[in-house]
């Protein structure tokens, strides 16, 4: 099986090729194989708990990267993933101005775990649940290089939809959900480990491509197409 | 599944991806409805490079999330206004058109395609004509953004399209070539590409209507127009360039600002994938309902923990305990009824009764905390009708027993207290009734003799009354004469006025004073206004004598004027020691002070306590019945002791304080009685000690007066005149003399209540021994009547 690497093309179609292959989930089982359906299944963990603790999709995104950048280079087995993942999103809270307290990250994953189960007594437990996910913090922080601020697509994406939306009739926008398309499309790349290897503006153009592929929708031709535009690339 | 979507998909896509659609989405129910349609449509070939099987499969798998009709964007969203440059909230770009270099046909044919009635154009005028006149479009400002400027569209205005101004004049001299004009599109002709426009804001639809058309200026034009002129200029500009350098671009918060503008949720953010469809997720799974359940949980833990400290004795644990379990969980029902009992067995009821209330607030039904909180509320009722609150005890049974019926406690208590009010309440007109008979009844020579006096001081009233008629507070002599005149005018105006006015001044004073016993008092009071009312319509006829003040000097404590008024409470009698105690020093600092214009003074004074008895008349019920008690007490002592001057004194005083004066010239006309009392015992003392604290007080009291005097206005002297009961006018007034001058003692010392009880604290003074007998009769008989009473 390719990696993700193989894939890469200046060509939006390669975003849209790793989507369609994120979707239909991981083939053979080869080492790297496993580790990206395990990344796969941990992102997914990410997500859904952003979004049951309310964070919002940039912090979200973030959590991601740096889960994607700390086990470029570390070896899987090495650590548990899903306490990366949590160390990720308490972390993520924290540059993203968006505090989330490690009581509700620690709450939603034991629940994640065990569906339908009883909030934890506050005992020894729960403590050093609590210690644990303080610690992996420090180090993906090390791993890293402290280096934890990135930039994100979603900016682009919104300010390349508005300049879209007023190059085709009104209406016809209307009816085409391109914004939730490319919003949804844009947050779900993040299973992979493509957010990382692409610049954010080439992120965003591509799945708003997609989007509009996805519909139909054809926009003004001129000498260059409007992605040429929006970023050389 | 939209259908027109789906078509619209296919058109471009063609046929392949009809048929993996078909592959992947049998089982779909929407599809299969939607799928006849779809056969019949055609599709046109599509170039090369656009058909891409891998964004077909995907398109096809995701068929039922990329068209379910629950992904429409929201209704257009307003389009705001944009800001100047330095406030734009998100990077406002130059339309991407200018940098995709699109044809001048394309261009201008999708502008007559997509340009609607009531988008905003900015034009210049080019030609001017008399039926309108025409712009070329520059760029839009709102509802559309294009570059338009080298299109050469022309729009015409025409002149009914111009709002009046008003004037006369033609509008369209107002306009001139080369304007820039903001207007409105009304109508498009797409086949002869016609544009007209209008500059009534009418036009517009309400999301632009905030938009000012007509002439604009060339900073008005909008922030894209001016960066698309700069880019199409500059051709280094590009369009990433531009977006970064945008001030709107640094915005931290242009993320959530533009999902907001374009319609998404990113609390329920939208995913392709299958199993982050938000809407899936349990709202019990989200981390504020799990968090709600465990400071439940964590919070009952403590709870527990406390309940068991609470039963071996270690109440401090166990109130940490509690203490603990509300900051983990705020409104913990559990941990709430149970510090209510810790504090409730501590005695600390209120506290008790607050904890028990919020318990009830969130939930009504719990049966420990209504019956914990109808047990403490029996507990405050009994604590309250110790202190005499009987109306608010039961209320407060009444709610403890709404809370728990059955409580045998809160019935009885609630039983208990409702006898005892209407017990009280019995017993308060029985009183009255006696004091009544009795006042009607007793015609001592003390009655007389005050009787006289009183008349005398009418008369003087009367004289000062037509002397003066000014209303300046500088002088003391000029505002007691004057307030004395006009109380006592007032008063022989009508007896009418001064009863309503009395009756008025009585309810606003009740208010003032609040204890359980005004309930019973106010219903005995309304009986003592009525026999106060008939006792001043007997004095009222009797001619004041022409000058008493020589009765007054020589006469200290000898008058015997006996029992008045019927009704005096014994209660009243600390306060009345009080008072009198306060009057003999006012009495006495009077003294010094009117060494000058005595008369005039003593005629003030009577004037002033005729006026102070009226006033106080009309205050609390227990005052009147003081001052009644305390005018007959007080005047037969008075004159015995006092002089004029102390009266003067005691009016002055006690005119100038309002408010202080009701409470005061109650408090004080007892203390004054009380302290006339004390004089029975020793009277020649109680003349010395006023007078060697005139002698002390005397400089400070004339400048304290004077500033008091200035300080206060007249009102506070007529209103406390008013105040005070107008039947005993003389004896009332040198009491009230005797007790202003105590007051302003008191107020010296800051407080009258606290200086009161300093007052009643001094000891008996000796009096002479015939003052000494008139005072014992007086006395006697005011405590007989006040036994009576008391019941």
């Amino acid at each position: 099986m390719e990696g993700p690497s193989s894939r890469l093309s200046a060509a939006p179609d390669g975003a849209l090729r790793l989507a369609a292959r994120r979707d239909s989930g991981g083939e053979a089982e080869t080492d790297l194989g496993r580790d990206m359906k395990t990344h796969f299944r941990v992102c997914r963990f990410i997500m859904e708990t952003g979004v049951k603790l309310g964070m919002r999709s940039v912090p979200v995104a973030t959590a991601c990267v740096l889960y994607h950048r700390f086990f470029e280079r570390v070896n899987v087995q090495a650590y548990e993933p899903y306490l990366v993942a949590m160390s990720c999103v308490y972390l993520a809270g924290k540059v993203e101005e968006q505090h989330i307290r490690t009581r509700d990250i620690i709450n939603v994953s034991h629940r994640y775990f065990n569906s339908g189960s009883a909030p934890l007594e506050c005992d020894k437990e729960f403590w050093e649940l609590r210690d644990s996910v303080v610690q992996c913090e420090l180090l993906i922080l090390r791993q890293l290089n402290f280096h934890v601020s990135f930039e994100h697509p979603h900016q682009y994406l919104l300010h390349y939809l508005l300049s879209v939306k007023s190059l085709v009739n009104r209406h016809a926008w209307s009816r085409t959900p391109v914004a939730e398309t490319s919003w949804a499309l844009l947050r779900d790349c993040y299973h992979g480990a493509m957010c990382i290897r692409h610049t954010p503006q080439h992120i965003a153009i591509a799945t708003l491509y997609l989007a509009l592929n996805s519909y139909g929708a054809e926009l003004a031709v001129g000498e260059k197409e409007w992605w040429q535009n929006i970023k050389e690339m | 599944m939209d259908r027109d979507l789906l078509r619209q998909c296919l058109t471009y896509h063609g046929e392949s991806l009809f048929n993996k659609l078909k592959c992947e989405q049998t089982e779909n129910p929407d599809f299969q409805a939607v799928v006849s349609d779809l056969c019949k449509a055609t599709y046109q070939s599509r170039s090369e490079e656009k058909s891409n099987p891998l964004v077909e499969q995907f398109i096809a798998r995701k068929a039922d999330i990329l068209f379910s009709p629950a992904w429409k964007t929201a209704t257009l969203q307003e389009e705001e206004h944009e800001e100047e440059e330095a406030t734009e909230p998100y990077a406002i770009m130059p339309p991407v058109e200018l940098f995709m270099e699109v044809s001048y046909e394309e261009r201008r044919s999708m502008m007559y395609r997509d340009l609607e009635r009531g988008d905003i154009v900015v034009g210049r005028i080019n030609n001017i004509r008399e039926y309108g006149f025409f712009l070329t479009l520059l760029c839009m400002a709102g509802g559309l953004k294009r570059d338009i400027e080298d299109l050469e569209l022309s729009a015409l205005c025409h002149i009914r399209e111009i709002p009046s101004s008003g004037s006369h004049d033609d509008p369209l001299s107002y306009y001139q070539i080369g304007d820039f004009i903001r207007a409105g599109v009304k109508d498009i002709d797409r086949y002869q590409e016609k544009i007209t426009v209008s500059l009534h804001q009418a036009s517009l639809p309400s999301s632009l209507k905030h938009i000012k058309l007509g002439v604009v200026t060339r900073e008005e034009l909008p922030i894209h127009y001016s960066r698309s002129v700069r880019a199409a200029t500059d051709s280094s500009e590009t369009y990433e360039r531009i977006l970064t350098s945008c001030h709107g671009y640094q915005n931290p918060s242009v993320v959530d600002y533009l999902l907001e503008k374009v319609g998404v949720s990113d609390t329920h953010p939208p995913s392709m994938m299958r199993g982050l469809q938000s809407k899936l997720f349990l709202e019990e799974d989200f981390a504020s309902a799990i968090r709600k359940k465990q400071s439940a949980q964590w919070a009952l833990k403590c709870v527990r923990a406390g309940v068991d400290h609470f039963k071996h004795g270690r109440h401090v644990d166990a109130m940490n305990e509690y203490n603990k379990a509300l900051e983990i969980d705020s409104n913990n029902v559990e941990a709430l009824v149970a510090r209510g009992a810790l504090y409730a067995n501590k005695g600390s009821i209120m506290k008790a009764i607050t904890d028990f209330e919020l318990a009830l607030e969130s939930c009504p039904d719990h049966r420990n905390a209504k019956k914990y909180l109808c047990q403490t509320l029996v507990e405050r009722g009994k604590q309250l009708e110790e202190q005499e609150k009987l109306v608010t005890a039961e209320g407060l049974y009444r709610r403890a027993l709404s809370l728990d019926d059955s409580n045998p406690e809160a019935q009885e208590a609630l039983h208990k207290i409702t006898d005892t009010i209407q017990k009280s309440i019995r017993l308060r007109e029985e009183a009255l009734a006696k004091e009544q008979v009795k006042t009607k009844s007793s015609q001592t020579s003390a009655e007389k003799l005050r009787k006289i006096l009183k008349e005398e001081k009418r008369m003087k009233k009367k004289r000062k009354r037509s002397a003066s008629s000014s209303s300046s507070s500088s002088s003391t002599s000029s505002r007691n004469s004057s307030s004395s005149s006009s109380s006592s005018s007032s008063r022989r105006r009508s007896k009418k006025k001064k009863k309503k006015r009395r009756r008025s001044e009585r309810g606003s004073k009740r208010h003032r004073r609040i204890s359980s016993r005004e309930s019973r008092k106010s219903e005995e009071g309304k009986s003592d206004k009525d026999r106060k009312e008939k006792e001043e319509d007997e004095v009222e006829w009797y001619p004041a004598p022409p000058n008493t003040s020589a009765t007054f000097l020589n006469q200290r404590g000898v008058l015997g004027f006996g029992v008045r008024d019927g009704g005096e409470v014994e209660e009243k009698d600390a306060e009345d020691r009080r008072i009198s105690q306060l009057y003999s020093l006012s009495a006495a600092s009077e003294e010094e002070e009117s060494d000058s214009p005595r008369r005039e003074r003593k005629r003030r004074d009577r004037e002033e306590s005729r006026k102070r008895k009226n006033s106080l008349s009309r205050g609390p019920v227990r005052e009147e019945r003081r001052s009644r008690s305390r005018e007959k007490r007080e005047k037969s002592r008075e004159r015995g002791k006092e002089d004029n001057r102390r009266d003067s004194n005691f009016k002055r005083r006690s005119s100038a304080d309002e408010n202080r004066k009701l409470s005061c010239s109650s408090a004080e006309v007892e203390c004054s009685w009380k302290s006339r009392s004390e004089y029975l015992g020793n009277s020649g003392s109680a003349s010395k000690h006023p007078e060697s604290r005139l002698r002390h007080d005397s400089s400070s009291r004339n400048s304290f007066d004077g500033g008091r005097y200035e300080n206060r206005g007249r009102q506070e002297n007529r209103d406390v005149e008013e105040a005070k009961s107008e039947k005993d006018s003389r004896k009332f007034r040198a009491e009230e003399e005797s007790s202003s001058s105590d007051r302003g003692h008191g107020r010296k010392s800051e407080s009258a209540g606290n200086h009161y009880e300093q007052t009643s604290m001094r000891p008996r003074k000796d009096v002479p021994a015939n003052l000494l007998d008139i005072f014992n009769q007086i006395a006697q008989f005011e405590k007989e009547k006040g036994v009576k009473l008391k019941k």
